[in-house]
C-alpha cells in the first residue's frame, strides 16, 4: 500500500513537503511520501520496481538542516523532516543536468515505439526547456548495430547510463546478462566479453527495453512500423502464451498490431514478460496463419474445409487408429497455451474417451 | 622450470578467505601475465559471480590487462608533478623503444619522479635511459621546533623489522577495557586523516555500540589522491604500527578481522606488508589468540587493481567484496552497515598510526601537539616546484609559508611561488595572493572554499601555466570518475574539455557561464566526494588566475 497515490496514514512520524504534513511510515523514502502528495519530481534512473540507485541526481530535493540537496529516490523520510522538492535553484540544477544529458547523446526524441519508457528523457527535456546545443563535447557510448539479434536494438549512442537494463536484468528477472563496463565518462552497457546478445545469458525478455527511458535500447520489431502514419493505440489484454497470465498491451497503428508492451500493474507480471509475450505477435496477422482447417487429400494436398467436415474427418481417423492399433496407440499432449478448464477437457478425452493414460502437457518438456 | 600453479590452487587458496576475488584476480593476472576470457570464466564458476558482471568489474579496474603481457607493459606516471618532469617524453620513448608503455595516473610518487610501473617493480627516472629502482625516501630530518608524533622514530633504521618494533602499546591496550581505549582516543581528538575529519572515537564507539557481528575494521590504504605519498611512506618504514593500531581498533570494537587495501601502485610495500603480517601471525600477535588474551584478530591484505574512487569508502567496501566498484547511497554508514553490510570502521593508514602513539604518551600529549586550539599533527605531502619536497608531519595550524619557505627550502632559486594545491587536487589551488597569511588547519582554509583533505601540496611556481595545470587536473578526475553519477561523468568531461579548449565556438563568456554552471551543478548534486570536489579547480583558477583564463579563453581556445 506504501506505493499506492493517495493512501495516508493516520498518525505516526510525519514530514512536510512544501509546506503540507504529511504521514508516513517506517523505510519509506522522502520520494515515495512525496509521491503519495502527487509532486512530480522528475528521475531518470527511477524505476519504482528495482532498488533506488541515486544515479541520475534529478530528484534531489533540499532538506532544511542539510547543506547539499538530498537524492529523494534514496533517502528515507525521518520524523519532523522539512523538505522542499522544487525550489527555484534546484529546478536550475535539474535543467543542467538535462542539458549535460541531452549534450552527449545524438538526440533525443526517439520514436515511442522504442519501448514503453522510452519518452522520459524527451518528455523532461521538453518539461524543463533544457536547451539543446548547450554543454558541447564528445558523445558517449558506442552503439553496437552489428548484434544480429531480431528483437532487441542496442543503440548505445543515446545511453545516458542510468543502469536500469542492467539493473532490471539482474534485480527482476535474474539473468545478469548485462553489465558495465569501463569508468566514467567511456561507460558502455556490455555482455560478458562484448559479445552479443544470443551468446549471453540474455533471454530476450525484453525488460531491458520497457524500462530504457531513451530509446538506446528498443523493440527492433515494433520499429518495423515506425513510419506508418497512423497513431499508436495501446489496446490492454492478456497474453495468449500461456496460462500465467500477464498482461500486456498490445499496441495498433490502423488495423495492425505494431507491437506488445508489458503492463507495468500488470498483477501476474508486473512489467515482465518473457520472448514469446514480448516480440512473437507476428503469427496474428500473417499471411501463411490458418484461418479454416484443411483436410490432406491423396494425393497430398490440402483441401480448405468447414469445422463440422474437420472434426468428423478427425473422429474418424482416430477412431480408425484404435480399432487397429489398440488403445495405447493415442497420445494426447494438452497445449501449454491452454487454460486449466481445457487442459482438463484434453485428459478427459484421452483418458475417458480412449482408455489410455497417454497424456502430457508440453510446459512439460 | 617453474611449473605455473594451476587453476584449482589458485582458487582454493583463497576462495575461503573473506573478500577473495581481488587477490584471485591478481593470481591469475600474475600467472598468466593478463586476464584471459578462460580464467575469467574459472573465476566467475568458482566464486558464483555472473561473468558478465565480473568482466564489466574487471574493466573497471585501470591495472587489471585483458591483453597478453600487459601486466608486464610499463606504466609511466603522469600525474601533475611527473607532467612537470618530462613524463610525456618517457613515455614516448618508451614506445619508440618498441614497448607498449601506456600512462597511469598519479602513482603516489611524486617525491621521486618519474615513477614506470614494471610488472611488480618500480622504476624511477627523468629520462628513459636512466630509469631504476629507488628505495622510497624517508622524511627529510625534521626541520621544525615542534615535535613529531607518527615520524618521531620512522627514520631509526630496521624499524620495518619486527624485532626493533615492541608492541607496547598494544600490550597496555590487552590489559585495558574497550570502553576505556575508546575514551582515550576521543579524548586525543583524534580524527580521520584521510581528509574527512570525522572524530576517530566517535566512529570507534559507533561500531562498538553496534550489536551486529562480525564486525571490521578497514584500513584505506588506497593512497589514491594526485600528489599524497605519505601513507606509503608510513608503511615501508613504519608497517607494524599500521598492524598495531588495526588490532587495537579490532580489540576497541569487537572487531576480530581487518582488511588493508592497499593500492595497486604500491608492489614493494605489498610485499613488505605481507611479510609483516605472515611474522605477525606467527609471533602470535595476530590470529585466534593475540597475544595470549583471548582476543581474536586476523588481518588481510588486499591489494587494489588502480582506481582512484576506490578511496571512497563506500566504493572500497564494494571492491572488497568483489562488486562493482560504485560508491555506496549514505546513510546507511560503514559504522553500521560496511563490509558484507555489517558494522565496520574505515580508517587512514595515517589515523591507525597515531593510535599506538597515543596509547603510549596519553591523549593529552596528542592533543597538544597542535598549535592553538587545534588538536595532534597531519603528514603533509609535498611535492612540485619546491626545493625540498617530501613528506613532513606539521602541528596542525602551522602557517603554510613556514612549511614551504623554512622548512621545505622554499621555490627554486630565481623563482616564486605563484600557486599551491590543497587536499592533492581536490581541494584546487590556492593562489600566491593568500599564501602568506594561511594556516594549515581546516576553519582557516575552507575559509577559503578550500581543505586540508589527505594532506597532498603540489607547488606551481612562477614559470607555470595554471590553465594547463588545471586541465591536467581535470583530465584526472575524469579519467577516474566512475560513472555512477550524471553530474560528474558528464561533467568532468565537458570541464576537461572547456580548460583544454576543444569546443572552438565557445565565446569567453559563454566559456564562464558553462564552466560554472557546470561546476556548480556538480558540487551540489554528485554523489560522492568525486564531483563535488572536482569543481574547485575551475572554481579556484578563475579566482586567483582570472588573467590567464581570460588570455586562453580569448586567444588560444578561439584558434581553429
Amino acid at each position: 500500500m506504501i506505493n499506492e497515490p493517495n493512501s495516508t496514514f493516520a498518525s505516526g512520524p510525519s514530514i512536510k513537503i512544501d509546506g503540507e504534513t504529511i504521514f508516513f511510515s517506517e523505510g519509506e523514502t522522502i520520494y515515495e511520501v512525496a509521491k503519495r502528495l502527487q509532486k512530480n519530481i522528475p528521475t531518470l534512473c527511477y524505476d519504482e520496481r528495482l532498488e533506488a540507485f541515486g544515479g541520475c541526481r534529478l530528484c534531489v530535493v533540499s532538506v532544511e538542516g542539510i547543506r547539499n540537496p538530498v537524492a529523494s529516490c534514496t533517502t528515507k523520510a525521518t520524523d519532523g523532516m522539512v523538505v522542499q522538492t522544487a525550489p527555484p535553484e534546484i529546478e536550475k540544477m535539474r535543467r543542467t543536468l538535462l542539458e549535460l544529458v541531452s549534450s552527449e547523446n545524438r538526440d533525443t526524441q526517439p520514436n515511442p515505439l522504442s519501448g514503453f519508457a522510452s519518452q522520459e528523457l524527451s518528455a523532461l527535456v521538453n518539461k524543463y526547456g533544457a536547451r539543446n546545443g548547450r554543454f558541447q563535447g564528445a558523445k558517449s557510448g558506442t552503439s553496437n548495430f552489428k548484434d544480429a539479434n531480431p528483437f532487441i536494438l542496442r543503440d548505445y549512442e543515446q545511453c545516458i547510463s542510468c543502469y536500469r537494463c542492467v539493473r532490471v536484468c539482474a534485480e527482476q528477472e535474474g539473468d545478469y546478462a548485462i553489465s558495465v563496463a569501463n569508468r566514467g565518462f567511456k561507460t558502455q552497457i556490455t555482455t560478458e566479453f562484448d559479445h552479443d546478445l544470443r551468446d549471453s545469458d540474455c533471454t530476450f525478455c525484453g525488460q531491458c527495453v520497457q524500462t530504457c527511458p531513451t530509446g538506446a535500447l528498443a523493440d527492433k520489431k515494433a520499429l518495423r512500423s515506425a513510419e506508418l502514419p497512423e497513431e499508436i493505440k495501446k489496446t490492454r489484454t492478456v497474453c495468449p502464451y500461456c496460462a500465467v497470465g500477464c498482461s500486456i498491451d498490445l499496441m495498433t497503428k490502423g488495423n495492425k498490431i505494431v507491437g506488445a508492451q508489458p503492463a507495468m500493474k500488470g498483477p501476474a507480471n508486473k512489467g515482465a514478460l518473457c520472448i514469446k509475450g514480448q516480440f512473437t505477435f507476428d503469427f496474428i496477422q500473417h499471411e501463411d496463419r490458418l484461418k479454416k482447417p484443411l483436410i490432406k487429400q491423396a494425393d497430398g494436398t490440402f483441401k480448405e474445409v468447414e469445422w463440422d467436415e474437420a472434426l468428423k474427418a478427425a473422429a474418424k481417423g482416430f477412431a480408425r487408429a484404435k480399432a487397429k492399433y489398440g488403445r495405447h496407440s493415442v497420445y494426447g499432449i494438452a497445449s501449454g497455451r491452454a487454460p486449466h478448464e481445457a487442459a482438463y477437457t484434453m485428459q478427459k478425452f484421452i483418458r475417458a474417451g480412449f482408455g489410455t493414460h497417454h497424456i502430457d502437457n508440453c510446459s512439460r518438456a | 622450470m617453474v611449473i605455473a600453479e594451476n587453476d584449482l590452487d589458485l582458487i582454493n587458496r583463497w576462495k575461503d578467505e573473506p573478500a577473495p576475488l581481488l587477490p584471485v584476480l591478481h593470481a591469475f593476472h600474475d600467472r598468466d601475465g593478463y586476464l584471459s576470457d578462460e580464467a575469467l570464466r574459472t573465476i566467475s564458476k568458482s566464486l558464483q559471480i555472473p561473468l558478465a558482471d565480473l568482466y564489466g568489474t574487471v574493466t573497471f579496474y585501470h591495472h587489471l590487462s585483458r591483453n597478453p603481457g600487459g601486466l608486464k607493459a610499463p606504466r609511466v606516471c603522469t600525474g601533475n608533478i611527473c607532467c612537470l618532469h618530462g613524463a610525456h617524453d618517457i613515455l614516448q620513448d618508451l614506445k619508440d623503444q618498441g614497448s607498449e608503455a601506456t600512462e597511469m595516473p598519479c602513482s603516489g610518487r611524486c617525491d621521486t619522479y618519474v615513477p614506470v610501473l614494471q610488472g611488480h617493480q618500480t622504476l624511477s627516472g627523468t629520462t628513459a635511459q636512466s630509469l631504476q629502482a629507488h628505495p622510497s625516501p624517508l622524511p627529510p630530518d625534521y626541520p621544525g621546533s615542534y615535535q613529531e608524533a607518527l615520524f618521531a622514530q620512522i627514520r631509526e633504521p630496521g624499524r620495518n623489522s619486527l624485532k626493533n618494533y615492541p608492541f607496547e602499546s598494544l600490550e597496555k591496550v590487552l590489559a585495558s577495557t574497550p570502553t576505556q581505549i575508546i575514551e582515550t582516543i576521543t579524548a586525543s581528538k583524534l580524527a580521520g586523516r584521510g581528509g574527512a575529519g570525522f572524530p576517530t572515537g566517535l566512529k570507534w564507539k559507533a561500531v562498538a555500540d553496534c550489536d551486529r557481528h562480525p564486525k571490521s575494521i578497514v584500513c584505506n590504504a588506497d593512497e589514491g589522491e594526485p600528489g599524497c605519498f605519505k601513507d606509503r611512506t608510513l608503511m615501508d618504514y613504519d608497517p607494524f604500527a599500521l598492524i598495531e593500531g588495526m588490532i587495537i581498533a579490532g580489540y576497541a570494537t569487537g572487531a576480530n578481522r581487518g582488511f588493508i587495501y592497499l593500492r595497486y601502485e604500491y608492489p614493494e610495500t605489498n610485499a613488505l606488508l605481507e611479510k609483516c603480517l605472515a611474522e605477525c601471525y606467527q609471533e602470535n600477535l595476530l590470529g585466534k589468540d593475540v597475544l595470549g588474551s583471548g582476543f581474536e584478530f586476523q588481518l588481510y591484505l588486499r591489494r587494489g587493481a588502480g582506481a582512484y574512487i576506490c578511496g571512497e569508502e563506500g566504493s572500497l567496501l564494494n571492491s572488497l567484496e568483489g562488486k562493482h566498484p560504485f560508491p555506496r547511497n549514505k546513510p546507511p554508514f560503514p559504522v553500521t552497515h560496511g563490509f558484507e553490510d555489517k558494522p565496520t570502521a574505515v580508517n587512514n593508514v595515517e589515523t591507525l598510526c597515531a593510535v599506538p602513539k597515543i596509547i603510549q604518551n596519553g591523549p593529552d600529549w596528542y592533543q597538544s601537539l597542535g598549535l592553538g586550539e587545534h588538536a595532534g599533527t597531519k603528514l603533509i605531502s609535498l611535492s612540485g616546484d619546491i626545493l625540498r619536497p617530501g613528506n613532513y608531519e606539521i602541528p596542525i595550524g602551522l602557517p603554510l609559508k613556514t612549511l614551504l619557505y623554512d622548512w621545505a627550502g622554499g621555490p627554486l632559486e630565481g623563482r616564486s611561488i605563484q600557486a599551491v594545491t590543497m587536499a592533492g587536487l581536490s581541494g584546487g589551488f590556492l593562489g600566491h595572493q593568500i599564501l602568506d597569511t594561511l594556516t594549515l588547519d581546516d576553519p582557516c582554509i575552507r575559509s577559503h572554499g578550500s581543505f586540508l583533505g589527505a594532506g597532498g601540496i603540489m607547488v606551481f611556481d612562477d614559470t607555470r601555466d595554471m590553465v594547463k595545470a588545471a586541465h591536467d587536473a581535470m583530465s584526472f578526475f575524469a579519467h577516474e570518475s566512475c560513472g555512477k553519477c550524471f553530474p560528474c561523468r558528464i561533467g568532468t568531461q565537458r570541464l576537461t574539455e572547456r580548460l583544454g579548449g576543444e569546443i572552438k565556438n565557445l565565446s569567453p563568456e559563454n566559456w564562464v557561464t558553462e564552466v560554472n554552471e557546470i561546476g556548480e551543478t556538480m558540487k551540489t548534486t554528485s554523489a560522492c566526494g568525486l564531483g563535488m570536489a572536482a569543481p574547485h579547480i575551475t572554481e579556484s583558477l578563475q579566482k586567483y588566475f582570472p588573467e590567464q583564463v581570460a588570455k586562453a579563453t580569448q586567444n588560444a581556445f578561439q584558434a581553429p
